[in-house]
């Protein structure tokens, strides 16, 4: 017990010197500084306005209606907000840091490599992009016809975070294969395909061999479809039972391959 | 003999010619490293295809037409234009441009006996000739991967229209990121504004979703900008609509090359001599 407590003081320790040094970075490259908030929020919009011209022609897609559509889009939104915030920056720059040698300097230090990694590099300019979020998710849910409960939006939450640790598990995954292999460009490649197909498309939309790629192997199509299924109800336990064991499995397969990987890693001189 | 002017020009037009052709073989030829890279964008087309095929199979279900638009019609649709979006690469030129004038580099343009706009539209033919057969192969390929009932133009004046139309598209589209390019001599840094500059392309030129589901008030809006020409009306064109506007769209976008060229002239004049290449 005392050494979790410890153990969870120094990380408290070493993320505040972490973010005091993000902050230094950052006042150096000003205009850099809201450039995440206003390229991804432009995203986002631009894909309110192509759905809401396409529900200006029909009426559903699938089941879900308009109301279903704009909390998607704002619930991924949020997601990749979450993601540009606090992790993002730091965990892609992995591939480069193995690749120069420079995680030796991580290594040798009395922290974890990948907490050091993941919290270097906070994006405080991508801030407004989750209110922004939020403020979509709050349109999509007045634009429901069922009724919002509190129980629906605790359940929500609850899926937003455990979808946000598959999407920080997953980039980290993807970047991991650095440590087995010189070049894994074309898996960056996959990634930002998958992201760009299912922040575009609900989940509800994949059948037979789809469904088995974006809910399987490339989990994306269940991160913001299982949020937005149990705040509109339309969740089953079983739906709730796989996606807590996909959650499961990729943090297994996560921590395997950054360990292993750890082990293959022989500096920049190998 | 002294040659007449006009063999004169013509000659002199015909080195010029050649020199850039030579340009254009050099960019074909560099492709051939990047192997990997042709096989995994081809392959990554699929993406575009796959997203209308499954979004609007589930908005067709029970439905005959949305808008002017038969399923099958609408994934030709999308067949011809994520082909003409994947040949269109002209979007690397203002990152070039905007990263050589902040390191100081960008004098290398300078110095080569070639005009730097001219340079630059030679590059972009030899990666696109490259590219081109290789899009087609793909194209062809999902239209048999997904059963796709391909609806293609009836009359070859229209199909020769999208053709030039597509071109006058790629031309602007490489005039406009030159241009852009560019005004890191005055802006420093624009790396930002062309990220969401190539969102906002995405949805105005068609590429998400056709422009002819859009209110008619917006679609008026958009016969007036240039990227209207781009992709989306060669596809409507290659895919038998829009017949009647393909006359007037040559001539639009046409229109447009002109106006962009003068402000590309005027803006050379005016913020060249304040390169001093070394580096913001």
């Amino acid at each position: 017990m005392k050494q979790i407590k410890h153990n969870i003081t120094k990380n408290w320790r070493v993320l505040r010197e972490l973010f005091y040094l993000r902050f230094h970075g950052l006042a150096v490259f000003r205009l850099d500084f809201f450039a995440p908030f206003f390229v991804d929020g432009s995203l986002f919009l631009i894909q309110l306005l192509a759905f809401g011209v396409v529900y200006s022609n029909v009426e559903t897609i699938g089941s879900w209606g308009r109301g279903e559509m704009i909390l998607y889009i704002g619930t991924f939104s949020l997601l990749n907000a979450v993601n540009m915030t606090i992790y993002f920056f730091g965990v892609i720059r992995i591939p480069h840091k193995i690749r120069s040698g420079e995680l030796d300097l991580y290594l040798s230090k009395p922290v974890s490599p990948l907490f050091r990694l993941t919290f270097e590099n906070i994006s405080p300019g991508s801030i407004p992009l989750i209110l922004m979020s939020v403020c979509i998710i709050a349109y999509g849910a007045s634009e429901l016809e069922s009724e919002l409960t509190f129980a629906r939006l605790a359940a929500c939450l609850f899926w937003i975070a455990l979808m946000e640790i598959l999407y920080y598990e997953m980039e980290v995954m993807i970047r991991s294969i650095s440590l087995y292999t010189v070049s894994m460009a074309r898996m960056e490649q996959l990634e930002e395909a998958g992201i760009d197909l299912c922040m575009k498309l609900p989940g509800i939309a994949f059948y037979g061999v789809y469904k088995v790629i974006f809910y399987l192997l490339l989990p994306y199509g269940i991160m913001a479809t299982l949020p937005v299924q149990s705040m509109i109800g339309e969740m089953t336990p079983q739906t709730a039972a796989y996606g807590i064991g996909v959650v499961s499995l990729f943090s297994a397969i996560t921590c395997a391959m950054w360990k292993c990987g750890l082990k293959h890693y022989n500096s920049a001189s190998s | 003999m002294r040659a007449q002017p006009a063999q004169k020009i013509w000659r002199v037009s015909m080195r010029k010619a050649k020199k850039y052709w030579e340009i254009t073989k050099t960019y074909m030829k560099t492709q051939l490293v990047w192997r990997a890279d042709v096989i995994f964008n081809m392959i990554f087309t699929i993406t575009r295809i796959l997203f209308a095929y499954l979004l609007w199979g589930i908005i067709f279900q029970g439905k005959e037409m949305v808008g002017a638009f038969t399923f099958h019609g609408m994934l030709s649709y999308y067949i011809v234009s994520s082909f003409l979006s994947q040949l269109e690469m002209s979007g690397g030129i203002s990152s070039e441009i905007h990263d050589r004038i902040r390191n100081g580099t960008f004098s290398k343009y300078m110095v080569i006996p070639a005009g730097i706009e001219l340079y630059f539209m030679a590059m972009e033919l030899g990666v696109v000739l490259f590219y081109l057969a290789f899009d087609l192969i793909a194209a062809v390929v999902w239209i048999f991967i997904f059963r796709i009932q391909f609806v293609f133009a009836a009359e070859w004046s229209v199909v020769v229209c999208a053709v030039v139309m597509a071109v006058l598209g790629m031309v602007f589209m490489v005039q406009l990121n030159y241009y852009l390019g560019l005004l890191t001599l005055k802006y420093q840094g624009i790396g930002t504004f062309l990220m969401i500059k190539n969102n906002l392309v995405s949805l105005i030129a068609g590429s998400i979703v056709p422009l002819a589901l859009f209110p008619e008030t917006v679609i008026r809006i958009m016969r007036l900008l240039p990227f209207y020409y781009v992709t989306y009306l060669p596809s409507m064109l290659l895919t038998g609509m829009c017949r009647d506007e393909a006359l007037r769209g040559i001539a639009v976008i046409g229109c447009w090359c002109v106006i962009i060229q003068l402000v590309i002239w005027i803006t050379q004049k005016k913020y060249f001599r304040t390169y001093d290449g070394v580096g913001i």
